[in-house]
């Protein structure tokens, strides 16, 4: 299988795999922002970047093509719900992590009065 | 044959992200990245997971956003003269390793859309979609795994919220119920 796609050219692989290469793209996107912005709340952006990078992951990994959503009312055939529901869970985790981090946030801004992590660093030595 | 839809909604997905990322405002990145979240709640809907959808459009482009505009407006958003970030090029060269990488591996995966992936024959998506409605006179599938065959897992995230929500009291320093 691996060979038969090696075989088939680059752009047949690009144009069958667009959403797994999307997915590489945003982790690259999520992950340079949480490291190169100096200010924290575009880190938390970049980290929820990286997130929806993975879910992409998981929802193009159920899709099939032709295939209704699992709602049992049609004929079938059907995408796989369990991906959706590891999804659906991990949006609602991410969601609490992003709340977390941004009270984090405020509070640190209550103490040092920066939110860029550069001017933290010296705060907190000169401490 | 490539279908236009899903290549412009994944370019305007991909856009938004990297306009997240030079934008220096801040503002303006938590606007993009509301965009972000509508384009991917669009790509959820063309991937036939509307549950996921409209999760993401209520809570990744609604509640997200709102967290982040409350934050900017408790805290500062800082005075920028510059309208884009200055490119670091360490991020940089990790964010291309990493992406590198992984799409060294793209060749080994399966098509998106092939009904021969390890997900589409699976066990375990066989008994789902053959047994959910007998067993749980439930008929959106997604909602009978959810709640009844990974329930428990369910619990765990209401736990994880419920942490949350203690944890984010504390950081604050409220005393709701004193």
């Amino acid at each position: 299988m691996i060979d038969a796609a090696l075989a088939a050219g680059p752009v047949e692989l690009l144009a069958t795999r667009s959403y797994y290469v999307g997915t590489f793209l945003l982790l690259g996107i999520g992950a340079y922002v949480m490291i190169a912005s100096p200010n924290l709340v575009k880190k938390v952006i970049g980290m929820n970047i990286f997130q929806t990078g993975i879910f992409l992951f998981f929802i193009a990994a159920a899709y099939v093509d032709g295939a209704q959503s699992p709602v049992l009312e049609q004929a079938g055939p059907y995408v796989s719900p369990l991906p959706h529901v590891l999804i659906l869970t991990a949006i609602v985790v991410g969601v609490s992590l992003t709340a977390v981090a941004l009270g984090l946030i405020v509070r640190i801004y209550n103490e040092y009065g920066t939110l860029e992590a550069d001017v933290l660093q010296e705060v907190r030595t000169d401490d | 044959m490539i279908d236009p839809v899903p290549v412009a909604l994944l370019a305007l997905v991909l856009a938004c992200a990297l306009a997240t990322a030079v934008l220096r405002d801040v503002l303006a990145a938590i606007i993009a990245f509301a965009a972000y979240s509508l384009g991917i709640a669009m790509i959820w809907v063309l991937l036939e997971a509307p549950d996921v959808g409209l999760t993401e459009a209520a809570v990744g482009a609604g509640v997200t956003t709102i967290l982040f505009l409350v934050t900017i407006t408790k805290t500062v958003r800082p005075p920028s003269e510059a309208i884009f970030e200055s490119l670091d090029p360490k991020g940089l060269l990790v964010a291309v390793l990493i992406a590198g990488v992984l799409a060294s591996t793209l060749g080994a995966l399966p098509p998106v859309g092939s009904a021969e992936t390890p997900v589409a024959q699976s066990e375990v998506t066989d008994y789902y979609l053959d047994n959910a409605y007998e067993q749980t006179e439930v008929k959106n599938a997604v909602t009978a795994v959810l709640a009844a065959y990974r329930g428990f897992d369910t619990m765990g995230e209401a736990v994880v919220v419920f942490a949350a929500g203690v944890g984010l009291l504390v950081v604050l320093g409220r005393e709701v119920f004193a």
